[in-house]
């Protein structure tokens, strides 16, 4: 079979490889951002909190974090199914609820990066 | 997909004796997992840290509880045990450390990190 745009089987999985260790290196380095900031200066009311949360470098970080942590958590879970679920229907079912599970996930944070805005 | 060739498969977990690496590898995946599953409940937290001064301080009184605690010092752990074997993984992507002997070194080095991580935490806080 002939699929416009499909890798070649060298290639299969090439993309997801290189993502899930760009996207790594991203989320790792936001948290510890993230985890200076809260030992170093946390937070003390929820004026502080929301002021922090809500600057526009912070908010955009964030906004960063969230898209590249989910399309790592997604490329993380589906070779978790692909290599424990074998069944087809049971693999497709459980990345459909994954995806919408984790596209869900994504447009609530969104709404709170929204809501946050100064 | 299909399963062509017919090597042994021997999946009895309670014989399997897996190296130290082998230990990092397999928790790197159930720690992935986990974190995953943990993401409503922090994104929810999250969403009512930043709604208004009195669901934040209700986040506040929740965290202080034990429950909450035991959970945030194991995601915490889940995290730190993820993040340190994750550099490591992309060191060995580089080629870096992945003799077996410093592959293992390093594999220990990422567990004692993660419980140390913690335990730094839990005194410093």
């Amino acid at each position: 079979m002939n699929i416009p745009g499909a890798r070649s089987s060298s290639q299969s999985g090439f993309i997801e490889w290189l993502l899930q260790r760009l996207t790594s290196v991203y989320v790792a380095g936001f948290a510890v951002y993230v985890a200076i900031v809260l030992l170093v200066c946390p937070p003390v009311d929820f004026e502080a909190w929301r002021g922090w949360f809500g600057s526009g470098f912070v908010r955009l970080g964030w906004a960063l974090f969230v898209v590249l942590l989910l399309i790592h958590a997604w490329i993380g879970m589906r070779s978790v199914f692909m290599d424990y679920l074998h069944p087809l229907w049971l693999r497709l079912s459980v990345l459909v609820l994954t995806a919408t599970g984790l596209l869900a996930l994504g447009f609530w944070a969104a709404a709170i990066l929204l809501r946050v805005a100064p | 997909m299909g399963n062509k060739n017919k090597r042994p498969i021997f999946l009895n977990l309670l014989r399997i004796r897996l190296p130290v690496t082998g230990v990092v590898s397999i928790l790197h995946r159930v720690s992935g997992v986990l974190l995953v599953l943990l993401l409503p409940p922090a994104l929810l937290l999250l969403d009512r840290s930043l709604a208004d001064p009195d669901a934040f301080e209700a986040c506040r009184r929740l965290m202080s509880t034990l429950p909450a605690k035991v959970l945030w010092f194991v995601a915490l752990w889940l995290f730190v045990q993820h993040f340190l074997n994750g550099i490591r993984h992309l060191l060995l992507d580089l080629d870096i450390c992945i003799d077996r002997k410093c592959a293992r070194r390093s594999a220990w080095l990422a567990l004692a990190g993660s419980v140390l991580a913690v335990v730094a935490f839990g005194i410093l806080r």
